[in-house]
């Protein structure tokens, strides 16, 4: 194909702000050109009609856990399990199933960032109340995130506050909010850490319900200094003050570039400068607008949950409703990347962590099960330079190397197996 | 949080970068390695293990009968009952660590007390990054087995990490150690495997990520036949186990998986002398008691178990195992039966050169804190001074700079 320059800046756009194209999709951004494509892909329309079929499933408060060993608690863990996967599988259908899916991208790079488990958190109700709070605040105000976060139900539970009293105050959620939610490392001191686990005590979270009291008999309202600063603190002041700090400008404005565009170049000087008033839109439109960089750093690996949604847009399989469906949390977990089970509160790897010969092979068993039911029509029928042709626009891809193009054109192979190919190769486990 | 793993420490320290240049070993080119150049039997090797997260040293080694450690830990003091005695004195191992105890009474334990550093650092990624390169509160971008390294003629088997992202200590300025990614082999076979195979075939067009990949799928068909018997061998069979833990080998826990390939590996003759293992978790803010008793039995479960696979080796007595964590914890227990982070904990040393069967650096006094922390009385740079000099015979100033000392007498060479 005669190479047209936008292709690599609309694969990077299309798979870095959105989960790569649905089947057609990056054919007509290319004829919408550079411009048109990124005004497109990075202004959340007022309503998406590929959501509108993402079936809603209903997370009661299912109490506490009964005795151990009677038959409640038996059909308690299957609730239990079941809420789980329902969840997962959930949120996985909106990214998949998103026409414009910036929003659900965003609220991915979030919940990398808020890191929190259902692994310790377990009840699928505050887990998908924190993720709404995530979504609604995805692309909105950071301050305003930050303060909905730090009395988040999920969280709080996650990071040990849900039950803190100024007698003894735990110190887990205080670092971690100024640590990896706020500031980063080295912009406090250890007197701060003390101080704001002072200023966040008196509350008590129920799990279940997802809720949260706050008794302020039990929280420590004297006068004590933050980052220099003197006063009585209770959990919003607190926020306010990490928020309006220059810190908090840098280090944000650090986590989006890591995880959007370069775990390796250095974040251009004019990105600070969209987050003045702590704009996540903005900040990411003009993040986005190096797309266009040659810099090789910007080359980024698509984390198990970015391939394997990208795969299923592709595809056209909708994850909740795929035969053997827990299939799908298997090989995500055997991949190393389940949603809403971050390995811990720094959030997923990046970038190397995901290539090893381990994944290669899960990927490889991972296409084998989806593509039994995928819709491959976009190819169908097609062979040699044609055939290549139409699937490089199909997945997104900028141009496959003479390796993967004398791969896929072998003769013998099926439709699924080229798709295989495709889907495995480095053109498309890596975006360019 | 529930775990501190490698990954988040790499990321937060921005230490990744070296990562990046870490080679990545598979399974079958580190056999073909002790096939073609096997290492001479009575070749030091050290496996260094880390506990990521801050082990709380007070409920691994415990002074049960202290008054003080009992009160300042209502909900989460471990008593009596819950312990292992050592001998006469007053400290005890956490009664999961039955291994450990039969190390001990072997002589091939030793305890090292109140380990850290001059003014610590309460941030995981900081401490962490203090112990691993061997440069507290000034940063250096390499780490204390990664500049050993440097003085040895380069071979990417000479260190090797598990996992599939270099844990800094393995960085050096020259030299860097290799990773070894875990996960089972699953050859894809048939009409398609020819086609897999040829994406493993390098291109121009590809990029550093993209050639990663390409060399992923090269790595994945090029076991040579010989590997496989090595690897479908079961590991060497412990001869020497008591009864009293001998039937709880079975459980199949990422550190014990991991130590089973280093055995394997060190008993094929691997050529390299310096292994690091880890294991995530014991950040324990809240409801401490079960899940860190849990994490330390499991070290102390799975190193012995490694210990005696190598026992039944021609090896017995080259090998030495050291484990460390960041920080141990807070002395006074929080509002919800956790510890926050702390700074002085106890390091493991073992092996059959280690003069073991005691203890070295005083503990730390519970009347005499430092900010509501223990004090530390023994520096982290003299144990691997110690590792250095008497374990892989190199002068400690050499990898830690303007540093000359060391734990006298903790092996038996020294």
């Amino acid at each position: 194909m005669a190479t047209n320059p936008d292709r690599l800046p609309i694969s990077r756009l299309i798979n870095r702000f959105g989960f790569g194209p649905k089947p057609g999709e990056f054919k007509s951004l290319l004829n919408l050109g550079l411009a048109g494509a990124q005004a497109k892909l990075l202004t959340p329309p007022a309503s998406d009609a590929g959501l509108s079929k993402v079936v809603e499933p209903d997370f009661p408060d299912r109490g506490k856990f009964p005795t151990p060993g009677t038959p409640e608690r038996v059909a308690f863990e299957q609730s239990q399990r079941s809420d789980r996967l329902n969840l997962e599988l959930w949120w996985l259908d909106r990214m998949v199933l998103a026409d414009h899916a910036l929003t659900e991208r965003i609220t991915w790079f979030w919940h990398g960032h808020w890191a929190t488990s259902l692994g310790k958190v377990e009840y699928g109700r505050p887990m998908k109340i924190q993720n709404e709070t995530l979504r609604k605040y995805s692309l909105g105000n950071f301050g305003d995130m930050a303060q909905a976060m730090v009395i988040d139900p999920a969280l709080m539970y996650w990071l040990d506050a849900g039950s803190n009293v100024k007698q003894a105050p735990n110190e887990n959620l205080a670092r971690e909010l100024m640590e990896l939610f706020t500031l980063g490392v080295g912009h406090y001191t250890e007197d701060d850490v003390k101080a704001v686990a002072r200023g966040l005590t008196g509350f008590n979270v129920d799990r279940s319900a997802a809720t949260y009291t706050f008794d302020p008999k039990k929280h420590d309202d004297s006068s004590f200094a933050i980052l220099s600063t003197t006063g009585s603190w209770n959990a919003q002041s607190i926020v306010n003050l990490l928020v309006a700090r220059d810190d908090n400008r840098k280090f944000i404005t650090d986590r989006l570039w890591f995880r959007l565009m370069s775990t390796t170049t250095t974040k251009p000087a004019d990105i600070e400068s969209a987050f003045n008033n702590r704009q996540i839109l903005l900040t990411v439109q003009k993040i986005a607008s190096y797309v266009t960089s040659a810099d090789p750093g910007i080359s980024q690996v698509r984390s198990p949950v970015e391939w394997f949604v990208a795969v299923c847009r592709a595809l056209k399989i909708t994850p909740s409703t795929a035969q053997n469906r827990a299939q799908i949390t298997n090989y995500l977990d055997k991949l190393g990347q389940v949603p809403f089970n971050p390995p811990n509160v720094g959030g997923w790897p990046f970038d190397e962590a995901w290539l090893n010969i381990a994944s290669t092979q899960y990927r490889i068993g991972f296409l084998t099960y989806l593509l039994g039911q995928a819709d491959l029509s976009p190819i169908a029928g097609l062979s040699g330079l044609q055939m290549e042709q139409a699937l490089a626009d199909w997945l997104g891809i900028p141009e496959f190397s003479t390796r993967t193009k004398a791969v896929i054109r072998s003769s013998g192979l099926t439709t699924a197996q080229i798709v295989a190919m495709a889907m495995c190769s480095p053109e498309y486990v890596v975006n360019g | 949080m529930d775990t501190i793993s490698r990954r988040k420490f790499l990321q937060l320290t921005g230490m990744g970068a070296a990562g990046a240049a870490a080679t990545q070993l598979s399974l079958a080119s580190i056999v073909e390695a002790a096939q073609t150049r096997p290492m001479p039997t009575g070749t030091p090797i050290l496996v260094v293990v880390t506990l990521y997260g801050g082990n709380d040293g007070l409920n691994t080694l415990v002074p049960f009968k202290d008054p003080i450690y009992s009160a300042s830990r209502p909900g989460i003091s471990l008593t009596a009952k819950d312990v292992i005695p050592l001998g006469a004195d007053d400290l005890a191992l956490n009664g999961t660590m039955t291994g450990f105890k039969t190390l001990w009474d072997r002589g091939e334990l030793a305890i090292i007390r109140g380990v850290g550093y001059p003014v610590p650092d309460y941030s995981h990624f900081s401490s962490m990054a203090y112990w691993q390169t061997a440069s507290p509160h000034s940063f250096v971008n390499s780490g204390w087995i990664g500049r050993w390294l440097d003085t040895q003629p380069h071979d990417p088997f000479k260190a090797i990490g598990l996992g599939s992202v270099l844990p800094p200590l393995l960085a050096g300025v020259k030299n860097t150690g290799s990773v070894l990614p875990l996960g089972g082999l699953v050859v894809p076979k048939g009409i398609v495997a020819k086609e897999f195979k040829a994406l493993g075939k390098a291109s121009v067009d590809d990029s550093p990520l993209q050639a990663a990949v390409s060399a992923s799928f090269g790595d994945l068909f090029n076991l040579s036949k010989k590997i496989e018997p090595v690897l479908a061998k079961p590991a060497p069979v412990p001869d020497d186990l008591p009864s009293a833990i001998g039937g709880n080998f079975g459980s199949d826990t990422s550190l014990s998986q991991q130590l089973d390939i280093v055995a394997k590996l060190v008993g094929a003759g691997a050529p390299t002398k310096v292994w690091s293992v880890s294991l995530g978790g014991f950040d324990t803010h809240a409801d401490e008691v079960k899940a860190q008793s849990a994490l330390i039995g499991t070290v102390s479960t799975a190193i012995t178990k490694f210990l005696s696979q190598i026992h039944a080796t021609d090896r017995a007595n080259d090998v030495t195992v050291i484990v460390y964590s960041e920080f141990g914890r807070r002395v006074k227990a929080n509002g919800t039966n956790g510890t926050d982070h702390g700074t002085a904990g106890p390091v493991f040393v073992m092996g059959q050169g280690i003069n073991g069967g005691k203890f070295y650096g005083d503990e730390p006094s519970l009347s005499k804190l430092v900010n509501g922390d223990l004090a530390v009385t023994t520096d982290f740079r003299d144990v691997y001074g110690s590792m250095l000099e008497d374990v892989l015979a190199t002068p400690v100033g050499q990898v830690i700079p303007k540093w000359s000392s060391k734990i006298n007498g903790l092996t038996l060479k020294a």
